[in-house]
């Protein structure tokens, strides 16, 4: 059997390429039929803030990747409560359609995959 | 499953040790190398974070930086190359905060 | 026990040196590495550019040497690589830039790579972030 992956993604998504080769590792995983989680967790919850325009900094689209997720077979995905509220980011908002998890359910989260990659 | 959490930046001025805690299993451990030995300063804000989080056994220091930096260390249990394999072993997977 | 060690950051980085000191650490406790996986500015600390001052530790140097004594599989991400100019022959040529600085024994390949070896190997440990 598949040994399970959760990716970890912590950056901004303008912040360099970090945003965007996370979730290159879960594309990637995603094409490979692996079992994948995505959580995004600190800064990386900017990343599912709606409306945003790359182009202003002539960037691509990463929304757009993102949404490209469970084409690749990844659908687990999920976000920190704690990192949304923080960055005053209503779940109800978001780009993305993630699983809003407290920090007891996100310590369950990563209990349940075989390995881990925070970047 | 079990986790041997790593982290390796200065827990000032970072959020990475913070959110770390958050989300720390009641089974994890935690690993503090390069800056991150620097939370080990006692009269320091992220030394009484960890005290709090009474991770007792589980707390981990990689020698050469506590070393390194001359932080003293009287919370984690200090580790060499050779220690930070076998956690990673004893530990279902490993999380290091890149 | 097999490991799968990734490596996210530059030759100059501590936890490029720690990466290294970590790996012999597991050779020497009679493991095995199925592969070292070089992503984001990991890419640079394959690079065969590096000059590293005379009083200073030569870690890409040191990475060289030791994937060539112990034979083992160096996997630099292609996409990650590009990006950031660390180039073989093969890719110079096809980008038709000046310098070629990914020697052998480093490969460049895909993330699927990345995944493959995190398959195989017991335990997945990643070092990088500065």
């Amino acid at each position: 059997m598949a040994k399970s992956l959760l990716i970890i993604s912590r950056q901004a998504p303008w912040n360099g390429p970090s945003a965007r080769e996370a979730l290159d590792i879960a594309l990637a995983g995603g094409a490979f039929d692996l079992p994948l989680g995505m959580l995004f967790l600190d800064d990386g919850v900017f990343q599912l803030a709606a409306d945003q325009q790359p182009t202003a900094v002539q960037q691509k689209n990463l929304a757009a990747n993102l949404q490209a997720l469970p084409m690749f077979g990844v659908e687990d995905l999920f976000a920190c409560s704690h990192s949304l509220a923080r960055r005053g980011l209503a779940a109800d908002t978001l780009a993305l359609p993630v699983q809003v998890l407290d920090n007891a359910a996100l310590a369950a989260l990563i209990a349940r995959f075989d390995q881990v990659v925070t970047l | 499953m079990t986790t041997l959490h790593v982290i390796a930046h200065s827990p000032f001025g970072d959020e990475r040790l913070a959110s770390c805690l958050r989300l720390l299993g009641t089974d994890d451990a935690l690993l503090l190398c390069g800056d991150a030995v620097y939370a080990l300063r006692s009269g320091s804000e992220p030394h009484r974070q960890l005290q709090a989080a009474g991770l007792a056994q589980r707390l981990f220091a990689l020698e050469e930086d506590v070393q390194a930096r001359a932080v003293g260390n009287e919370l984690a249990k200090a580790v060499d190359y050779a220690g930070f394999v076998e956690l990673s072993l004893h530990y279902d997977k490993v999380n290091s905060w890149l | 026990m097999k490991f799968a060690i990734a490596v996210f950051s530059p030759a100059h980085a501590p936890s490029s040196r720690r990466a290294l000191r970590y790996a012999e650490a597991v050779l020497a406790g009679g493991h095995e590495i199925a592969r070292l996986f070089f992503y984001q500015d990991g890419v640079h600390s394959a690079s065969a550019n590096v000059v590293a001052p005379q009083d200073e530790l030569d870690v890409a140097g040191q990475w060289r040497a030791f994937i060539e004594t112990n034979q083992l599989d160096a996997v630099v991400c292609i996409a990650a690589a590009l990006r950031r100019g660390v180039l073989d022959e093969a890719e110079a040529n096809r980008y038709q830039r000046p310098a070629v600085n990914l020697p052998k024994p480093w490969e460049l390949s895909g993330l699927g790579q990345l995944h493959e070896a995190a398959q195989v190997a017991d335990r997945l440990v990643c070092f990088g972030g500065d």
